[in-house]
């Protein structure tokens, strides 16, 4: 059974697989998390991406930016891919994101990649991460639970 | 003239007649004599004509059959030399001072030097070798060292040393030494070697290949075993217990599949070397009981009995954690796979004489490797007769990865089967990291 947390927390999940980000979403949402998913790190940092499929800025489109770039504000952990949509990857990922520092460099970052590349593992270790899974070899809820473990102790890396 | 003067004469005629006749029988006889002897001599000469006749036709013959080995000689020569031209591998001779006294037409296209420029040079002055690009060993002027002591010495394909061209360019080369003896003496070396490059471009290429191909493998079966696993968690609503039977089908077939990309891509970097070794303080009898926590389950199913003998004085070892794991891993589970329910597993861990090395035994009383297939247990990808038609699950990776890893480590992996009997496993270890390529 997978832990839940106490309170709602929030997660920002970025895979590029939607087969995928739809199961880790499901069961991170059953863990009571509010997902914010992503493809690319574009679509996490790039307003224009997120509005991408909204032809005219209107209310609406403006209500889902801010609301994203305010769930942005409120991450308490990140799942990150290595391989993503785009010309950026996991690590371009954590250096655009360790670069606006404060909070945000503070918030557990747990990469999950079917990349066992010893080079790969190294450097995300070397940036500063909280875990690095090979995605075949773990069960979904060993790592939700590990997650829900890490944010409930308020674990800060 | 009277009858006295005429006997007197007669008489005197007679005398002189018999005087004649004895000295004609005199000369008569010397003549016989004479005659004798040169028919002696002529015989003589006769037979020493005869003779020499007969050494004159023995030494024609002698003549003859050495003119026919010095042609035949000529001949083999030219067909040696035609070989050593024709030999697509780069070939040296020197002497016992490494001087060179043959290259073929190979070599100079390897190296860019002509035969007459290095001819009577030092063999390291012509074709310096490296052990990595950019790196000189002393290791290379011991290898020569020891050829010209007797030893041979021929390259591993996936370590290969590199040769330094006449323009200063490098390339890797499969490369064999061998001296050369003559009535109990080395007089010198031939070294035989041939450009990989290509080889290892294309060992390269398929590396990649398996490595994105693996990567690739694993995205789908992620999302398999992720929503596989949350059907049987109940997370979108309860299931049929015939239900789960098959979902955990889905989900066991999923996990071997898994196994055996890993594998696959385990197998193509050590083939290729590209595994970074990571040394570090291990304690093996932790490890070896860790492993086999893990494998309870399987090993309780069958009702194994499971014996370890832990040597006192195992010393922490400085090793690779991740893959002195893969080491016993594969032997335990292998122990456990191939030993039929109820059976035994002996696990015994001790140092070896020298107290430089530990050896691990796992024995097992199961199905055994039939003896004609025990050559080939090692190899990639085999699987013996006897546990295909037992329809026993493998990849016939894991052996193979044993063997790559104990190879590397400067360790060996061995062992004794009998079919229906069982089989005993060794491997042998260094107590402090090290690996043939250094």
């Amino acid at each position: 059974m997978t832990k839940q947390l106490q309170s709602k927390k929030t997660i920002l999940v970025i895979e590029d697989d939607s087969a995928l980000l739809g199961a880790i979403s499901a069961k991170l949402t059953s863990a009571n998390f509010t997902v914010i998913p992503a493809r690319s790190v574009d679509s996490v940092f790039s307003i224009d991406s997120i509005t991408a499929d909204i032809k005219d800025l209107n209310a609406d489109s403006i209500t889902a930016t801010l609301a994203h770039l305010e769930s942005l504000a409120n991450v308490n952990a990140i799942w990150l891919d290595h391989n993503l949509i785009g010309d950026d990857d996991g690590i371009d990922f954590i250096v655009k994101f360790k670069a606006n520092g404060g909070k945000w460099s503070a918030i557990p970052i747990f990469v999950v990649s079917n990349s066992a590349n010893p080079d790969l593992i190294k450097t995300y270790a070397e940036i500063g991460i909280h875990h690095y899974y090979l995605k075949a070899e773990h069960r979904l809820e060993h790592i939700v639970d590990d997650i829900v473990n890490v944010v409930e102790a308020g674990i800060e890396e | 003239m009277d009858e006295d003067t005429i006997a007197h004469n007669n008489n005197t005629s007679l005398r002189e007649r018999a005087d004649t006749s004895a000295a004609l029988l005199n000369v008569l006889s010397d003549y016989k004599e004479i005659e004798s002897a040169s028919n002696r001599s002529r015989r003589a000469v006769l037979n020493i004509l005869e003779d020499l006749e007969e050494s004159n036709t023995v030494l024609k013959d002698q003549a003859l059959k050495m003119a026919k080995s010095a042609a035949t000689l000529h001949k083999k020569n030219a067909i040696d030399t035609a070989i050593l031209e024709s030999i697509g591998d780069g070939i040296i001779v020197t002497d016992s001072k490494l001087r060179i006294t043959f290259v073929n037409k190979a070599f100079e296209q390897f190296t860019g030097w002509t035969s007459a420029e290095v001819l009577g040079q030092h063999l390291l002055t012509i074709l310096p070798v490296e052990q990595e690009p950019g790196i000189f060993s002393s290791r290379v002027q011991k290898i020569l060292d020891d050829v010209l002591l007797g030893a041979s010495f021929i390259t591993d394909s996936s370590k290969p040393y590199y040769n330094i061209r006449k323009d200063k360019t490098r390339f890797p080369a499969s490369t064999s030494i061998t001296p050369v003896w003559v009535d109990g003496s080395v007089i010198g070396l031939v070294k035989s070697f041939r450009d990989i490059t290509r080889e290892m471009d294309i060992d390269k290429t398929k590396t990649e290949f398996v490595s994105l191909a693996s990567h690739q493998l694993r995205t789908p079966l992620s999302a398999i075993n992720w929503y596989t696993e949350m059907l049987l968690s109940g997370d979108v609503g309860p299931i049929t217990e015939e239900q789960e039977k098959y979902l955990t089908e889905v989900y066991k077939g999923n996990q071997r599949m898994i196994s055996l990309v890993n594998a696959l891509l385990n197998v193509t970097r050590m083939t290729l070397g590209t595994f970074i070794l990571e040394p570090e303080m291990i304690d093996v009898t932790s490890l070896i009981k860790d492993i086999l926590i893990e494998q309870t389950l399987d090993s309780d199913r069958k009702q194994l009995t499971i014996k370890t003998n832990f040597t006192d004085s195992m010393p922490i070892i400085e090793s690779d954690a991740k893959l002195l794991r893969m080491v016993i891993q594969n032997l335990v589970s292998n122990a456990i796979k191939y030993t039929p329910a109820g059976g035994s597993i002996d696990i015994v861990l001790a140092l070896d004489e020298t107290q430089a090395q530990f050896e691990l035994s796992v024995a097992d009383s199961g199905v055994g490797i039939p003896k004609r297939q025990q050559s080939q247990i090692f190899s990639r990808l085999f699987r013996a007769d006897n546990v295909r038609t037992d329809d026993i699950e493998g990849n016939g990776l894991g052996l193979y990865i044993v063997k790559a890893i104990a190879d590397n480590a400067g360790g060996r992996v061995w062992f004794e089967s009998e079919e229906n009997q069982g089989s005993t496993f060794h491997v042998k270890l260094p107590i402090r990291f090290t690996t043939n390529r250094q």
